[in-house]
C-alpha cells in the first residue's frame, strides 16, 4: 500500500531487476524441493475442493453501535473462534517499531482470543526493498513459511509465484469463508477487476482502504492565504491570475529580506501534476493515460510543450525555489517552518505535513493559513484534477498464503475476521477507541461511527500499524468522529478536497488501471520505464530551469527523438496488452 | 634610538640560539599545509558536531533550519524516546555482542590461517593462497549461501551474524605480510634449536609480537560487523536478534516512501514525527562505539596496517 504496483514498479532499478530475476529462476528449484519435503501435509487438504456454498455464518450485530444512513462498509458483529483445536501458522511480517513484537502486540492476544488461531511470528527487518531481498531468497531457498503479511509483492510477483504454484489462489475460498471480504467486494464493484491476475486467480487476500483525500494527493497545492489578502487579490482561477499572485507575492517580499518563495515544489512531489493538468489530464508518473481505449502516454504531446513553457516563465521570473528539482523532504520543511513569519507563498505538497510541521492543538498554527488551491484553468481551457480512482481503495498483498499451508481456509477466516468493524479499529489503534453516541458527527458531518480517544495514536504495540487485512470503506473512514475542540488535519483536507478536486476530476475511462504483467513483460516493462522516466524527468528539469529552451523547436525535437528511441513504442504495446486483459 | 646592548626582539631571539630559521618556502609549504588539514579536520568535524547538536535540540527547531552549528532549545527528549523502543535497546545490545564476538572469531581465524601462509616450510602453500584469493573475486551468490547456512541450522541464529563470511581475505593477506616481515625464519630455527614445537613458537614467541596486527584485526573486524546489516536482513527472522543497522536502515531510510501513495496521512504524519524525533539521536547511538574504541587502537594501528599492507 505505500507504494502500489505502479510505482513499486517504476522504482525498480536494474539491480533489484537482476536480483528479482535471480530469485525466480532458484524459485522454480526451490518450489519443487519444497513439494518433495512436506506433499504429504499439505496434499490432502489442497485447494481441490471448492465450496459452493457458505461453509461459515457471520456472528450477530454488536448493540449500541451506530451507524449513518446509506453506510457503506464494515459492521461490528461478535467474533466466533474459527477453531476449537490449536493450531498454529508461521507467518512472515516486516519488523516495526510502533508494532513492537509481534508476539507481545496488544492487537495480536485480541485476535488470537477471539479467533483461537495462534500465530508464530517471524519479522524480516529493513526498509521495504530489503525486506523484498530477503522474502525472495526465502522463496528461493524454499524456505517458505504458511502466509506473508504486510509484504508488499507486486502484482506481478503475486501472478508469478501462484502461476508457479507457490501462492495459494484465495479466490476459491471467498464464497465458503470470507464473507465481510464478499460483502466488501459487493460494495466494491471494480474489486475483482483490481485484485485478480491475468488468469482470474486471486493470489493474495484483498484489503481496502479508500481513504478519499488520497485520490487528489498528487493534483494537490497549496496557497498562503493571509498572503493573498495581503496583495488584495483572489485565489486564482487561471494560470494567468496564477502567475499575477505570484508576482505580487514576489513584489510585497511578505517574507521579508528578499527571502520570499511565492510557490515551492521539492524532488519528492512532482510538480507537472499540478500545472500541467491545466493543459492537459496527466497523472504524474508513469504518465500513462487511456484515450479511447488506447493507452498513450503525455510526456511528448504538444499540451505538454505547452505546459513545460509555462512553467519555465515562472521559473525564469524567480517565482519558483530555485532547487525545486533537487530539495528534499528536510530542505522543503525549512522553507516550510522559517523561524518568524513564513517566507513560503504557495506549495506543491500532498499535504500540510510535506512542508510545515502540523500543530493540531493550535488554532491559529501557520498550517491552517494555506488552503489547497483548485486546479488552475490554462489558456485552452482546459482544467483537470488527476484523480485517482483506481490505485487508491482495493489493494492487493497485505496476506498472501502459500501452498506450504495446510489449512488456507481457517486463515482466510482468520483474515475475515480482521474485516469486522472492532477488529479493525483495534487492528488500527490498540484499544484508544469509543462507539460514538447519536449525534456525534464525522469527517464528512454526517453521524459518526467510533472516535479516537487520542488525537495521535503513538502508544506502542498495541497496534499492526496496517500492516493486516482490511476494509476501511470511504464511509467508515469520514464516519471518525470529530472533536470539536481538538480539530485534526483530516477534517479540512476531505473538506478541500471534496470542494476543490473532486468537481474537477477527469472521467475514469481516462485513467490507466493497476494492470499485472507476465514475467517477460514485467522485466521489459521495468527496463523501459525506468529509462523514460529518468529521461522525461531530466529533460522536464532542463525545460523548466532553462538548460534547454522550450520555445526552441530543435530542443524540443531533439527531446521527442531520444523518447522515441527509448521505445515508446514497446513501451505502449505493452501497457496496451495488459490493459486488455485486465479490461477481459 | 636604541641603546647599545638592546636589541630588537627578533635578533635577540637568534643571539640566543634558536634553530635555524624558515625559508620563505617553508613557511608557504606550512601554511598551506596546515590550512589544508584545517579544511579537512572541519570537514569531518563539522557533521559529527551538527549531528550531536540536532540529537539534542528540540526538533522543531531542527526542522525549521535553526540549528546549524550549537543546539538549539536544549533537550535530551530524543534519547528518552530511544528507551521507549524495546527494538532499539536490544539491537544495541546485539550490535556489541556480534562486533565483539564477530570480532574475536574472526581475528583468531585470521591468525591461525595467516601464519602458517606465511612461513616458507608450508607444502601447497601457494594452491592454498590462490584458493583463498579465488574467494575474494567470486562468490557462491546469495541464495546458494543461505541454502547453505539454512541445511547447517544456523538460519535465525546469533552464530548466522558470526560465523559466515567470518573470515576476511584481506586481512589474512595483511596478517601473513606482517608474519612474513617481523618474525623472520631465523627466529622460528632458533626455536626449534632450542625444542619449541610450532605451536609452543606461534604462542610463545609469534603471538606476543603481534599486538599491533592483532590490534589491527580486531578493529577492522568489529566496525565491519558494526556496520554490517545485509547478513542480519537474510538470516534473521527473530527481532530480538537484530543488529542496530537494521533498525536504522528502517527509521533513516523509510523516510523515502512516495507521500503521494500513502494512504493513511495520520500514518504518514505518525512516521514523519518518529524520524524527525530519532533521527539524529540514533546516528550518534550508532557511531559512539567505534568512537570510544578508536583512539585506544590507534597506535598499534599505523603501525601494524603499514607494514602487513608491505609488498610480500
Amino acid at each position: 500500500m505505500r507504494n502500489n504496483d505502479v510505482n513499486a514498479r517504476a522504482g525498480l532499478s536494474r539491480r533489484s531487476l537482476l536480483k528479482g530475476t535471480l530469485g525466480v529462476t532458484a524459485a522454480a528449484a526451490g518450489g519443487g524441493l519444497l513439494a518433495g519435503c512436506s506433499g504429504s501435509t499439505s496434499a490432502e487438504t489442497g485447494p481441490s475442493a471448492a465450496p459452493a456454498a457458505a461453509k461459515v455464518t457471520l456472528g450477530t450485530k454488536t448493540a449500541g453501535v451506530v451507524y449513518p444512513d446509506g453506510y457503506v462498509g464494515p459492521v461490528a458483529r461478535e467474533l466466533k473462534p474459527i477453531t476449537t483445536e490449536k493450531v498454529t501458522f508461521k507467518i512472515v511480517v516486516p519488523q516495526d517499531l510502533t508494532v513492537g513484537d509481534w508476539k507481545t502486540n496488544a492487537f495480536t492476544k485480541w485476535l488470537e482470543q477471539k479467533t483461537g488461531v495462534h500465530i508464530e511470528w517471524n519479522q524480516v527487518g529493513g526498509t521495504v526493498d530489503d525486506v523484498m531481498t530477503k522474502v525472495n531468497a526465502m522463496i528461493a531457498a524454499g524456505d517458505i513459511p504458511d502466509a506473508f503479511m504486510g509484504i508488499e509483492f507486486t502484482r506481478s510477483q503475486l501472478f508469478l509465484y501462484g502461476q508457479q504454484g507457490l501462492f495459494t489462489d484465495v479466490n476459491q475460498y471467498i464464497d465458503g469463508y470470507a464473507l465481510n471480504l464478499q460483502q466488501a467486494m459487493k460494495d466494491y464493484p471494480d474489486a475483482r477487476k483490481l485484485v485478480q491476475a491475468p488468469d482470474k486467480k486471486i493470489y493474495s487476500f484483498p484489503h481496502v482502504n479508500d481513504c478519499y483525500h488520497c485520490r487528489a494527493s498528487n493534483g494537490r497545492a497549496y496557497l498562503n492565504t493571509d498572503w493573498i489578502k495581503e496583495v488584495g487579490l483572489d485565489l486564482p482561477k487561471t494560470t494567468e491570475e496564477f502567475a499575477e499572485v505570484l508576482r505580487a507575492f514576489k513584489k510585497a517580499d511578505l517574507g521579508g529580506n528578499g527571502r520570499t518563495i511565492p510557490f515551492c515544489g521539492y524532488k519528492e512531489a512532482p510538480f507537472d501534476t499540478y500545472l500541467m493538468n491545466s493543459f492537459l489530464y496527466t497523472p504524474g508518473d508513469p504518465w500513462l493515460v487511456v484515450n479511447d481505449g488506447k493507452v498513450d502516454v503525455t510526456f511528448d504531446k504538444d499540451e505538454w510543450r505547452e505546459g513545460v513553457k509555462y512553467i519555465h516563465g515562472l521559473y525564469a521570473e524567480g517565482l519558483i525555489n530555485k532547487d525545486v528539482f533537487t530539495a528534499d523532504q528536510d530542505q522543503m520543511l525549512r522553507y516550510g517552518n522559517s523561524p518568524g513569519k513564513p517566507i513560503v507563498g504557495g506549495a506543491r505538497a500532498t499535504y500540510w505535513g510535506a512542508f510545515l510541521d502540523i500543530d493540531q492543538k493550535d488554532p491559529n498554527a501557520r498550517w491552517r493559513k494555506y488552503v489547497a488551491l483548485p486546479p488552475l484553468e490554462g489558456p485552452n481551457k482546459v482544467r483537470y484534477a488527476a484523480w485517482n480512482y483506481l490505485g487508491v481503495g482495493v489493494g492487493v498483498a497485505k496476506l498472501v498464503i502459500t501452498k506450504k499451508c495446510a489449512k488456507p481456509e481457517l486463515l482466510v477466516q482468520w483474515a475475515d475476521a480482521q474485516l469486522e468493524l472492532e477488529a479493525i479499529l483495534r487492528g488500527y489503534s490498540g484499544s484508544n477507541f469509543a462507539w460514538a453516541k447519536k449525534g456525534e458527527l464525522g469527517i464528512n458531518g454526517k453521524q459518526a461511527v467510533y472516535g479516537y480517544t487520542q488525537t495521535e495514536i503513538a502508544e506502542k504495540n498495541v497496534n499492526w500499524y496496517q500492516f493486516n487485512p482490511m476494509y476501511r470503506s470511504q464511509d467508515f473512514r469520514l464516519a471518525e468522529r470529530v472533536n470539536p475542540k481538538d480539530l485534526t488535519f483530516e477534517s479540512p483536507l476531505y473538506q478541500q478536497t471534496a470542494d476543490s478536486y473532486f468537481p474537477h476530476k477527469q472521467p475514469q475511462e481516462m485513467q490507466f488501471p493497476p494492470v499485472t504483467l507476465d514475467q517477460d513483460q514485467a522485466a521489459q516493462e521495468a527496463e523501459l520505464k525506468t529509462n523514460l522516466t529518468s529521461e522525461v524527468n531530466l529533460s522536464f528539469s532542463k525545460f523548466v530551469t532553462g538548460q534547454l529552451d522550450p520555445n526552441d523547436d530543435a530542443a524540443w525535437n531533439d527531446y521527442k527523438d531520444r523518447v522515441e528511441k527509448i521505445g515508446v513504442k514497446t513501451y505502449l504495446d505493452l501497457e496496451q496488452a495488459a490493459y486488455e486483459t485486465y479490461n477481459s | 634610538m636604541t641603546t647599545a646592548g638592546t636589541l630588537p626582539p627578533d635578533e635577540q631571539r637568534l643571539a640566543v640560539g634558536s634553530p635555524i630559521q624558515d625559508t620563505r618556502g617553508d613557511k608557504i609549504a606550512l601554511a598551506c599545509i596546515y590550512t589544508a588539514l584545517g579544511l579537512f579536520c572541519l570537514a569531518v568535524l563539522y557533521p559529527l558536531v551538527y549531528v550531536i547538536s540536532a540529537s539534542v535540540s528540540n526538533t522543531s527547531k531542527v526542522s525549521a533550519g535553526e540549528v546549524w552549528l550549537w543546539p538549539v532549545g536544549f533537550t535530551l527528549d530524543a534519547y528518552k524516546a530511544i528507551f521507549d523502543y524495546d527494538a532499539i535497546v536490544s539491537s544495541f545490545g546485539n550490535s556489541v555482542y556480534y562486533a565483539v564476538a564477530g570480532a574475536v572469531v574472526a581475528t583468531i581465524l585470521t591468525l591461525l590461517a595467516a601464519y602458517p601462509l606465511s612461513r616458507k616450510g608450508l607444502p601447497g602453500k601457494g594452491l592454498i593462497m590462490a584458493l583463498f584469493v579465488f574467494t575474494m573475486m567470486f562468490s557462491g551468490g546469495l541464495i546458494p549461501t543461505y541454502l547453505v547456512v539454512d541445511q547447517l541450522g544456523l538460519l535465525n541464529t546469533r552464530w548466522a551474524m558470526i560465523l559466515p563470511t567470518a573470515l576476511a581475505v584481506w586481512n589474512v593477506i595483511i596478517t601473513r605480510t606482517y608474519f612474513m616481515v617481523t618474525i623472520p625464519e631465523e627466529l622460528v630455527e632458533a626455536g626449534k634449536v632450542d625444542g619449541c614445537s610450532d605451536f609452543g613458537f606461534f604462542w610463545r614467541i609469534v603471538l606476543p609480537l603481534s599486538k599491533p596486527i592483532i590490534a589491527v584485526n580486531l578493529l577492522f573486524y568489529a566496525v565491519a560487523q558494526w556496520n554490517s546489516f545485509f547478513n542480519a536482513l537474510i538470516y534473521l527472522t527473530n527481532e530480538h536478534l537484530f543488529p542496530l543497522q537494521v533498525v536504522l536502515r528502517q527509521i533513516l531510510i523509510q523516510s523515502r516512501v512516495d507521500p503521494s501513495q500513502m494512504p493513511d496521512t495520520s500514518k504518514l504524519a505518525q512516521l514523519k514525527e518518529l524520524q524527525q524525533q530519532l533521527k539524529y539521536s540514533l546516528i550518534v547511538i550508532g557511531m559512539i562505539p567505534p568512537l570510544l574504541v578508536y583512539p585506544f587502537v590507534q597506535k598499534h594501528f599505523v603501525k601494524g596496517a603499514m607494514i602487513g599492507s608491505l609488498k610480500g
